[in-house]
């Protein structure tokens, strides 16, 4: 780029020039005297350089326009399917668990959930699976859980044959599917989640990216046009060109719309970024730790006394979903950043129930640790709407609506992020022409008048 | 400088700068899958890291002796003041440790999410004793390896799990007199060669970690590889995932097995001998006493025979109660 732009500097103003270069020699009629042939020289100059304009503006803003359009129709795209994927999984692993809990013949509403939780995962998946990417670690976390979900269903419905049956297996192809589940499927999933939310944020980067060789490439042009003009003013006392002053308005509109739309769309995808999908992102960790304190509070009670492990993780995950003190975490977080007043009231009224869920653990486990077990059973999955399974479902249902909510939003942020682009592309391609005709047409009239 | 080199050197940058707005994607797929390693209970051990029995306890100790009950058993609810049945009767239940993957013996009713069996119905005779209500109890599951820590740190006040008396044990726990023998046979694949324990040399055998089946198999002279799981019943799930070519315990759990997989078959003769005891913290002497005369009623009064016939007829018909022995 830098030795094009070396040659298009205008020729020096004073100094005589033996000979131009060579291919000018049979163009321009010999014979005529320096300052036309220098004229012609400028003219050639400015016309390169109003071209290099027009064609880097415009295919760089045609870049951007794609990466901006990759941002709402790729990555977001990938986003949202990792996002599902994810919490999909959690929730197969966290309802099959607590079927277990309720008896050989789990409810229909706990077999549909499921059922429900496999098939969004494997419609995410097959999201994700049609945007490989080459990246060998993503690809990887992909054909791992495309390997294994079959093989989790299987495990699963030998669990519930068995079940079926009242044979005790059933409860071990279980314990070996949630291990499935939580030892491989979820950490690919995560893994994959992360992978492109960071592939999200690169084409956000690239998408936001100040276009600095066409304006300075621009900025170059004006500082010729102007040097050209004042030289002309000094050569033939007449004040104004009005092709050189059209060409230099031209350009300076030019370098402007550039630079303005380049900030514009910086903005509004800050606001993609930071209004949508990272209170997107919030919410989904939020929704996963609940789904995963769910499943948590289910093993501990299938595990029965043998499940302070799971308990242990409970405690654990719904500290980072509310905090030790039941008002911080990623709930506080996202009510706190949230980018509207519904967004913040979900995350508020989460928090309300994450508490009381809260409480309603603990009063189970009490029962669970003064051997009424039954009586925890029912506290955990019964139909009460006091038993966690109805707290847990208003607490997932809140957050699920704030996710929507917030993935529209970022959707449409980055929408109106490429919008900010529409008509600049031609924009910058007719006012780079009017450069290349002002100019043209002012140094032309210049030259005539010496023939 | 001529014009038409400039608009070719624009027309390459053009070119160059479209080119890079492409990217880089080929058309190529990418390579073939490879196998995913196969997927294994939660907290396999393979190979079984297996302890080594350094402290085997005294040479002359008598793994079925055990204390003999007072002359005459408390009545239910009144328990002698300062016993650990007082502290027991006074806490409102008995905090039981008790398998729930072992069929027959220990195990959860999927159907109504019940703890049902033998081991579960003589645990229940205990707390029937002491408050005159089989229900005051509390089941706790614990795995093969958790029920002498269990008992130590005092979770449970006992443990009725399949649980063998041997002089090892008696180190760490008291035992209440034998309730039931079993000795340790083999589970194959039906159609499987396996004809005893000398035929898995270099094959993987599944038992649970921390029972004394694994220690069997590891002492084994073919020199089988045992391959360690916390619950029996993941053994049968390796078995019938082509993981292991046989599980070997006792026979009563063996059995308890075979009967949910009728493609799984026990054989080979018994080649260990196994009394089960009731496992009792070591300094609640007074409590191992209590259980033993318990024990003693039920042997006498046709209980036992009862709850045999009820749980473990697939065994065979029921044999005599083992005869309880005493060290005093």
């Amino acid at each position: 780029m830098v030795p094009v732009t070396a040659t298009l500097v205008p020729p020096p103003v004073t100094g005589v020039r033996r000979a131009g270069p060579a291919g000018l020699r049979g163009w321009i009629v010999g014979g005529l005297r320096d300052t036309p042939r220098r004229l012609a020289a400028v003219l050639a100059g400015l016309v390169a350089l109003g071209f290099v304009v027009g064609v880097v503006g415009f295919t760089g803003v045609r870049q951007r326009s794609d990466l901006i359009d990759g941002v709402t129709s790729r990555s977001g795209a990938l986003v949202v399917a990792a996002q599902n994927l994810y919490r999909a999984l959690s929730d197969a692993d966290a309802t099959a668990a607590s079927a277990f809990l309720s008896g050989g013949v789990e409810p229909a509403a706990q077999r549909d959930r499921y059922k429900q939780g496999v098939t969004d995962a494997a419609a995410a998946l097959t999201v994700i699976a049609a945007g490989r990417s080459g990246d060998g670690a993503r690809d990887g976390a992909v054909e791992v859980i495309a390997a294994e979900l079959p093989v989790y269903t299987g495990l699963i419905e030998t669990a519930r044959a068995y079940n079926r049956q009242g044979l005790p297996v059933g409860a071990a192809y279980l314990r070996e599917a949630s291990g499935l589940m939580r030892q491989r499927m979820l950490p690919a999933a995560q893994q994959l989640y992360q992978s492109v939310a960071a592939e999200l944020d690169r084409t956000r980067g690239g998408g936001a990216g100040f276009p600095w060789i066409a304006v300075l490439l621009g900025l170059v042009a004006i500082a010729g046009l102007v040097r050209t003009q004042i030289w002309l003013t000094r050569r033939t006392n007449r004040l104004f060109n009005i092709g050189l002053v059209g060409a230099t308005a031209a350009a300076v509109v030019l370098v402007g719309w550039l630079g303005v739309s380049a900030v514009v769309i910086g903005t509004r995808l800050d606001a993609s970024d930071r209004d949508g999908s990272a209170q997107v992102d919030r919410l989904v960790q939020a929704r996963v730790a609940a789904l995963q304190a769910r499943a948590d509070e289910s093993l501990t009670l299938v595990a029965r006394g043998a499940g302070g492990d799971f308990d242990k993780d409970y405690t654990a995950v719904m500290g980072r979903l509310i905090g030790p003190d039941g008002r911080g975490g990623l709930l506080r977080d996202a009510a706190d950043r949230a980018a509207d007043e519904p967004t913040r009231a979900a995350a508020d009224s989460a928090a309300g129930r994450a508490r009381d869920w809260l409480a309603a653990h603990q009063k189970l486990r009490q029962l669970d640790d003064s051997g009424q077990y039954t009586e925890a059973v029912t506290a955990a999955v019964g139909s009460d709407p006091a038993a966690t399974t109805s707290i847990f479902n208003e607490l997932d249902g809140t957050l699920a609506g704030a996710i929507t909510r917030n993935s529209d939003r970022f959707e449409a942020d980055a929408r109106s992020a490429g919008r900010g682009l529409s008509g600049v592309d031609v924009g910058v391609v007719v006012l780079a022409g009017l450069m290349l005709i002002g100019a043209a047409a002012g140094i032309q009239r210049r030259i005539a008048e010496y023939r | 400088m001529n014009a038409s080199r400039l608009i070719s050197a624009a027309v390459a940058l053009t070119v160059t700068l479209g080119l890079a707005g492409c990217g880089g994607g080929g058309g190529t797929l990418p390579a073939g899958t490879s196998a995913v390693a196969p997927v294994r209970p939660v907290g396999v051990q393979d190979p079984a890291d297996i302890p080594d029995g350094a402290n085997a306890g005294p040479a002359s100790c008598d793994p079925r002796a055990s204390l003999r009950p007072a002359v005459t058993q408390p009545r239910p609810g009144q328990m002698p003041a300062g016993s650990t049945m007082a502290q027991i009767l006074h806490r409102g239940r008995l905090i039981v440790g008790v398998d729930q993957n072992s069929y027959r013996f220990g195990f959860r009713a999927p159907l109504t999410g019940e703890l049902t069996g033998f081991d579960v119905d003589v645990a229940r005779e205990v707390a029937r004793a002491i408050f005159g209500d089989p229900s005051k109890i509390q089941f706790r599951a614990t795995n093969s390896a958790a029920r002498i820590p269990s008992l130590q740190d005092g979770t449970v006040d006992i443990v009725v799990q399949t649980m063998t008396m041997n002089c090892e044990r008696w180190q760490q726990v008291n035992f209440s007199t034998e309730y039931f023998t079993a000795g340790q046979r083999i589970l194959v694949r039906r159609g499987s060669p396996v004809r005893g324990i000398a035929d898995l040399g270099g094959q993987k055998v599944c038992s649970a970690i921390g029972s004394t089946s694994i220690r069997n198999v590891a002492a084994a002279p073919a020199k089988p590889l045992p391959v360690g799981v916390p619950d029996w019943t993941d053994c049968l799930v390796m078995l019938q995932q082509n993981q292991v070519a046989a599980v070997s315990t006792d026979d009563s759990i063996l059995a308890g097995l075979a009967a949910q997989d009728p493609n799984a078959v026990v054989v080979g003769p018994r080649f260990s001998d196994e009394p089960y005891g009731i496992g009792i913290n070591r300094d609640a002497t007074d409590l191992v006493r209590f259980v033993n005369g318990v024990l003693a009623q039920l042997r006498a009064d046709g209980t036992w025979t009862r709850l045999y016939t009820r749980w473990l007829t697939a065994l065979g018909p029921a044999p005599q109660p083992p005869t309880a022995r005493y060290r005093d």
